[in-house]
């Protein structure tokens, strides 16, 4: 354990702070500017609306489609916003009011309401789905999985590539300790970057909330919600950290892995209960918190991709990415041993 | 005792297609070893093999006993400074040299105190703060050497240890593997300057095309080249008439009287006739100042053996 320890260790300095993973500091911390950003934009709209003529949503929602401009004007009284344009023989007339949370867009054609096109400054309830999306179609299938391969492909091949390998070969070392130390470092260092990038999204996805909002979610579901997204962002770089290691050390070309790897995990979905389970994505699926949110008019094959059909329980889910971490460093530490130093034909 | 040996044992070892050594049988004892042959010729394919980088594709190795398949245990008795240049990026001589010692499970601050010493050994305490990156190639030398001897290693291999070193260190590093050989360790080294091989080795190893041409003593693998007469330098007063008597033994197959004037080259197949016609002549009232063999060198046997590939 203690070599393993001073292994780690040694790596970890480069993991943390070589030029090679300053895009992997990027890709985690894609999300969370994304919402900071997004945040600052609702503030700002806030801010905009917070001094407008708020008319009472019980108004706005009794506006039947053929409803005559005039009355609605009537009713509604001096909109934020009035624009007249005629195209086509057409007048056309948008009226747009707002209910202190919505924004609502009135269409008219020729003086009669067409269409009211509703938008809530901002939504908990969507953002919270927003947030799942990203999470599971850009952090985890993206993010997780090209970040792992940066850190763990670099851990045998890089030092190939450096010609710098036979440090760690004659070192007292058992091959096998030398294949856990570099994974222990590797992970240490994906786990510690990509579950900071999850907190911190999740932080900036709070932070604009409105204080109601964020207190009825604070005494509801956040930490818990929070504390998964977490472990999952964690769960996935133990189980493509140890997948990316295994293809550094039995292959010279670390694209073809992660794009097998990538398609695999792709089409899951599509194959037999069994082989569903040899999937890092499947378990890392099934213990996010909240479900994607999933267009009804995506095609049903889509719909796989996206979505297990099947998802694990959290506790299994946990288990199955372990077993497969398990399974796959077994492999790799049988390939460690045959490795030998041979920069010649690198 | 074969704990006390370097053994291979029909080792063979291909890259591929291509043969990195053949059938290579060796007994090893300690002392200064140097393994001598043209470029491509094997050497780093056995050193690597004997430190477990490459593993034979047949045969066996034991290295005092251990086998290069247990890196655990055979690290702790070798140390191996490689060819190869590179070490893990940004790391200081001092550092690198440390970090290796921390792998031997030695607490940090005798880690350092090792560090510290075998970095003045091989004379680089002056820059063993800088990062490797900025160091020169005989820096670079050292700081691997450094780090070989840090350990100190019953078995120390070393890779054209003396290229890139200036005449001073040159000679402080050839003293260092002379007085670990003292101790009963081996030091086992490629060079291709004969020369300095020559002068320090106790025994050589003359490799080509992956296979063992020679082995042994300098001496002993030139008395076993019996198609190439040996050489000897006379010094003597009067190199005429010692010639002269020199090509009434029938063993002498050549005498020319050496370019200065002042000796007898001589090309004999029978070392011990010659020696004791060498006696006769000198007692006979001839005034012989000194016999040097010619051919008892690195050099010769790599001519003799390999052929002019150097």
């Amino acid at each position: 354990m203690n070599q393993i320890w001073i292994i780690a260790k040694l790596e970890m300095r480069r993991a943390f702070f070589s030029k090679r993973a300053l895009w992997v500091y990027l890709l985690a911390l894609f999300p969370a500017v994304i919402f900071i950003g997004h945040g600052i934009s609702v503030k700002m709209q806030r801010d905009e609306y917070a001094g407008k003529a708020v008319v009472p949503a019980a108004v706005l929602d009794r506006m039947p489609v053929g409803m005559a401009d005039t009355e609605v004007l009537a009713a509604a009284g001096k909109p934020l916003m009035d624009r007249s344009w005629e195209r086509r023989d057409v007048k056309r007339r948008t009226l747009m009011y707002f209910d202190g949370s919505r924004r609502v867009w009135f269409e008219f054609e020729n003086g009669a309401l067409r269409d009211s096109r509703w938008r809530v400054l901002s939504s908990m309830e969507e953002d919270r789905k927003i947030y799942a999306g990203m999470f599971q179609y850009f952090y985890l299938r993206l993010a997780v999985f090209f970040g792992c391969l940066g850190i763990f492909i670099n851990l045998f091949r890089g030092e190939m590539i450096d010609k710098s390998l036979h440090f760690w070969f004659l070192a007292p070392v058992r091959r096998e300790v030398l294949l856990l130390g570099k994974y222990c470092a590797g992970l240490i260092a994906s786990a510690v970057i990509f579950g900071s990038g999850a907190v911190l999204s999740f932080v900036a996805l709070l932070a604009y909330q409105t204080s109601a909002d964020l207190q009825a979610y604070w005494q509801t579901e956040a930490l818990y919600h929070g504390t998964w997204y977490m472990i999952s962002a964690m769960l996935g770089c133990v189980g493509y950290g140890s997948v990316f290691l295994a293809a550094g050390l039995l292959l010279r070309n670390p694209i073809i892995p992660a794009l097998v790897m990538l398609l695999w995990e792709s089409i899951n979905g599509f194959l037999p209960e069994l082989l569903q389970k040899l999937s890092v994505l499947h378990y890392l699926q099934s213990i996010c918190p909240v479900p994607p949110p999933m267009d009804p008019n995506v095609p049903p094959l889509l719909r796989l991709v996206l979505a297990p059909v099947a998802p694990t329980s959290a506790w299994v889910a946990i288990l199955g990415v372990l077993g497969v971490t398990a399974l796959v460093l077994y492999v790799a530490s049988r390939a460690v041993r045959r490795l030998e130093i041979n920069y010649g034909t690198e | 005792m074969s704990d006390d040996l370097i053994l291979f044992h029909n080792v063979s070892k291909f890259y591929g297609d291509v043969l990195g050594v053949n059938k290579v049988d060796l007994r090893i004892p300690s002392g200064i070893t140097s393994l001598v042959g043209p470029n491509g010729s094997g050497k780093t394919t056995l050193m690597n093999l004997m430190s477990g980088l490459v593993h034979p594709g047949s045969g066996s190795i034991t290295v005092r006993g251990v086998s290069p398949f247990a890196p655990e245990k055979l690290m702790r008795i070798l140390g191996y400074a490689t060819q190869y240049d590179a070490a893990p990026r940004g790391v200081t001589g001092f550092g690198f040299v440390v970090a290796g010692l921390l792998l031997y499970g030695y607490p940090k601050a005798e880690a350092e105190r090792r560090a510290a010493l075998a970095i003045e050994t091989v004379s680089l305490t002056h820059a063993a703060q800088r990062k490797i990156a900025a160091y020169s190639k005989g820096m670079r030398q050292r700081i691997r050497l450094a780090q070989a001897i840090a350990h100190e290693p019953a078995v120390l291999v070393l890779d054209e240890p003396l290229n890139g070193l200036d005449p001073l260190v040159r000679a402080e590093t050839i003293a260092l593997f002379r007085n670990y050989a003292a101790q009963g360790r081996h030091v086992i080294l490629s060079s291709h300057v004969l020369q300095e091989v020559d002068v320090f080795s106790d025994q050589v190893i003359l490799i080509a095309n992956g296979m063992i041409v020679a082995e042994g003593e300098i001496r002993n693998v030139r008395d076993e080249i019996h198609e190439h007469p040996s050489q000897f330098l006379l010094h003597c007063q009067n190199p005429s008439r010692v010639a002269a008597m020199l090509f009434e033994q029938a063993d002498v197959t050549e005498v020319k009287i050496a370019p200065e004037g002042r000796g007898v080259l001589v090309m004999t197949r029978h070392r011990e006739a010659f020696a004791a016609a060498v006696q006769r002549i000198a007692l006979s009232g001839q005034e012989i100042d000194g016999v040097m063999p010619m051919d008892e060198n690195v050099d010769a046997l790599y001519e003799y053996l390999i052929g002019g590939g150097k």
